[in-house]
Order: structure tokens, then C-alpha cells, then sequence
């Protein structure tokens, strides 16, 4: 018995030959990396291709390489658990890998890939959040050459990316670390959950309790995660206080546009939103929150 | 119109098997339905309760969300895998004693789960082994004497 619909299996080696495939087949075929959501979604039949094309095969999307000059790169089939064990990335973007070795739980760490992650672009997870506040871009790669997109440019909305019929994500690019601290903080409904209601990246280059730059991204509870400009405006060049955190983080609340569903309604959204950036801040400054 | 099927080849518990199987072939099928390891169950089959849990080249996964072939080259356990030559593993043998199951239907995945953990945590606090477990779910027993036969079982395997 086969809950799946058959496909054919496609193994390119290369991203000319994936991407020729994908130009092939169109809305036929599906990418597959590590395969956790789209197996599950195979199973529900919420997709049916007639090819898969797994990318398993392509060298150049593996690997983790750290240039001081340069910054760090994650190969896009890098698993979550690879991230969050990486020595690289641990010394260098503790940010990234204490968020990896949160993901969702140990065996979907142990399968699924950050460029999956990325490109089937789940509102409801942490890593696009945390690599925006690293200022983090995607190499996209097809058979007519590559070009590099900020998240914020790669995701477009609720489960769509700015990725071409035949293009794939071939590596994620960090440019070296310019801040003193750097903060991704879930918030889960219940301890039980996978899927993160709300998250919070933060990035701060600190001079004493002086905040001389901030990037500060809401996601998980908004359709794309976004960078949140007013709350970082008001947070930059201040000295920083408890009563400033909690400024901040009202001017951050009422600034998102929250999506409400049963997970969480918008207003409940906001209210969690503003506690969790409030205390996020607090303990980026050495402040005990009130 | 049907689809090629593709010979595989994959360790499971130590033996050597070489397999044809369509790419629709879902690991936890291969394993139960192929190779009649019924050790590894079948429970939500959506990812969630972790039942199917087997170890893919010693990490934890979830077979009932990988395709057979994305295994192939590789090597498998199953909780058939765990005793060595008729005496169970330290992590069976403290799941009897401490009562980490009742219907028995999560144990499986649970005790796969629990052998990942111990091989990068020789000695986890309690808070560790439920974090390490974060992917199975147990809907009879609860998780306090699962949990306390892992932590047992840490200490037999790796002295106290």
C-alpha cells in the first residue's frame, strides 16, 4: 500500500542539469532536500508532482566555510543539526546555532536542510528571522547564472519565495559579525509545540548601555518576517533603560501587522510581542526587567 | 503509467540488504513492509508522534517522513537493532525496571530517541533528556518514568 502517488526520482549533479529539469517539468516537479515537509505534504497529497528533483547530489550547495573578510557560508543542504554543531558558526554566530539546536525537535534537526527551510518559507519557524538579523543573503543558482537576494527580498509572502521555475538555493551568506550581542528569542504557545507563535531576532552593537546600532526582526507571527524600522529607530543612539526597552517594545508591537488564527489572535500577537522584545532587550543591556 | 523502480542498498541492524523499491517507497514502509521490522510503528504519520523513529547513520530521524531511497548507502537501526546477542540494551532493560511504558506503542521511538541522545550526552540533566525527546510522544504513560529509566540507563551505560 502507497499513501504517496508515484513520481520519478531525478538526481542531477549539478545545478545546470536541476535547473534544466526544473525548466522541464515546471509545475510537475518538486525540489527535494532534506524531504520534511514536502514528504509530509506528499503524504497529504497537498502536492502530487509527477518528478521530484532531489539536490542531494549537487557538492556545491554542502559544507560551512568561515573568512574573516568575507564571513560565514552555509551550504544550502546544511542540516539544522549541522548548524547548531558547526565550531564556526558556535564561536563566531552563537545567535545561529542556539537557534538551530531549537528547531523544531532532534530528528527533524537531524533531516531537514536550512535552504528547505528557507524556500518552502513556513511563516511559523526560526531561521529566516534570526538570518535577517544577521543580515544574511541567498545565493539563488539556475542553468542562466546566479544572483544573491536578501531575505527580505527572497520572501514574498506566506509560503512564497522571489525563487525562478528553475532556479535553486544553492548557499547562505553571512557577512562577518558587526554587532556586540545578537538575541533570537521563541515564544511557543505551549512547551510541547514545534512551531514557533512568535520570534524575535535582535542584533545590537552596544557602546556601556549605549545603543549605537540595532537590528531588530519580528517574525513567526506576521506572513514574512520583517525587520521592524520604528523600533529600531527609536532604539538607536539611546542610551538604554528599562522604561526605553518597554517604549521600544510598544512601538514594536503596534507597528507589526499580525496574522490571526487559532494558534493566536492578532491582539494576543501584539501583547506577547511587546513582553517578548521588552525582555529581549533587558537582557541584551544587562537590565533586570521590571 | 509505472514508474522505475531503483535498486537500493542499506544497512539495517548490521545486515546488508539490496532492495528495488519505487521512489514513493516511505522508509518506515521498507522497513515494516519489506523487511518486516515491525519494531518501528506507525502512529501519527504525520511527522508529529515520532513512533517511527529509527537512527540513519546514528542520528535520530523520522522514518515515516523520509523516502527509502534518500537512505540508500546507508546504515539503519531499529529498535530490533538495540539488544546485542539476546541481552537487551541498558536503555530496555531500564525502561522495564523504571515502567517507561504502558501500552508499549511509543517505546520504540521513545528508546531510539533516548539511544541518540545518550551517544552525545553521557550525562544528561532531566531537562536534556525531555529536550532530546521534544519529538516523541507518549499519550498513556506520561514522560516522569520515561524519563527516569533514560537517566538510569546513562548512568549503567556510562558509570555514575
Amino acid at each position: 500500500v502507497y499513501v504517496v502517488r508515484d513520481f520519478e526520482f531525478l538526481e542531477p549533479t549539478s545545478v545546470h542539469d536541476a535547473s534544466a529539469m526544473l525548466a522541464e517539468y515546471g509545475d510537475e516537479c518538486r525540489i527535494i532536500a532534506g524531504g520534511t515537509a514536502l514528504v509530509l505534504a506528499l503524504r497529504q497529497r497537498m502536492v502530487n508532482p509527477t518528478h521530484l528533483i532531489s539536490i542531494g547530489q549537487i557538492e556545491r550547495a554542502r559544507g560551512i566555510t568561515y573568512d574573516k573578510k568575507v564571513g560565514l557560508r552555509i551550504g544550502a543542504l546544511t542540516l539544522h543539526a549541522e548548524v547548531a554543531a558547526s565550531p564556526v558558526i558556535r564561536k563566531g554566530y552563537p545567535m545561529l546555532a542556539d537557534m538551530a539546536a531549537r528547531v523544531a525537535d532532534p530528528q527533524v534537526r537531524n533531516q531537514g536542510t536550512i535552504g528547505g527551510n528557507l524556500c518552502y518559507a513556513d511563516p511559523a519557524t526560526d531561521p529566516p528571522s534570526s538570518l535577517m538579523a544577521n543580515d544574511a543573503r541567498l545565493v539563488l543558482a539556475s542553468k542562466r547564472g546566479e544572483r544573491i537576494l536578501t531575505i527580505e527580498e527572497f520572501l514574498v509572502d506566506y509560503y512564497t519565495t522571489a525563487l525562478e521555475p528553475d532556479e535553486i538555493v544553492t548557499e547562505i551568506q553571512v557577512p562577518p559579525v558587526n554587532y556586540t550581542v545578537g538575541r533570537h528569542v521563541r515564544h511557543l504557545r505551549t512547551a510541547a509545540e514545534h512551531r514557533p507563535m512568535i520570534n524575535v531576532a535582535v542584533t545590537v552593537k552596544q557602546n556601556g548601555r549605549q545603543c549605537d546600532d540595532v537590528r531588530l526582526v519580528v517574525g513567526a507571527t506576521t506572513p514574512v518576517p520583517a525587520r521592524v524600522k520604528t523600533g529600531e529607530d527609536f532604539l538607536r543612539g539611546k542610551a538604554v533603560t528599562v522604561d526605553v526597552a518597554a517604549e521600544a517594545a510598544q512601538i514594536v508591537a503596534t507597528s507589526i501587522r499580525p496574522i490571526s488564527d487559532m494558534r493566536g489572535s492578532e491582539s494576543y500577537r501584539r501583547r506577547v510581542v511587546a513582553t517578548v522584545v521588552r525582555r529581549t532587550i533587558c537582557e541584551m543591556f544587562g537590565l533586570e526587567p521590571s | 503509467m509505472a514508474m522505475r523502480k531503483h535498486s537500493i542498498s542499506v544497512t539495517v541492524n548490521g545486515m546488508a540488504h539490496q532492495i528495488e523499491v519505487p521512489a514513493r517507497r516511505l522508509l518506515s514502509d521498507l522497513l515494516r513492509d519489506d523487511l518486516n521490522l515491525t519494531g518501528t510503528k506507525r502512529g501519527c504519520e504525520t511527522g508529529i508522534c515520532g513512533a517511527c523513529s529509527v537512527l540513519l547513520d546514528g542520528e535520530v530521524v523520522k522514518s515515516c517522513l523520509s523516502l527509502a531511497i534518500q537512505a540508500r548507502g546507508r546504515s539503519i537501526t531499529t529498535v530490533e537493532g538495540l539488544a546485542q546477542g539476546g541481552d537487551l540494551h541498558p536503555i530496555q532493560q531500564a525502561f522495564m525496571e523504571h515502567g517507561g511504558l504502558q501500552c508499549g506503542y511509543c517505546t520504540p521511538g521513545m528508546m531510539i530517541a533516548a539511544s541518540a541522545l545518550l551517544k552525545h550526552n553521557a550525562t544528561p540533566s532531566c531537562h536534556e533528556v525531555r529536550s532530546g525527546l521534544n519529538g516523541n510522544l507518549c499519550r498513556c504513560t506520561g514522560y516522569a518514568s520515561i524519563v527516569s529509566a533514560i537517566m538510569s540507563a546513562a548512568e549503567k551505560i556510562y558509570g555514575s
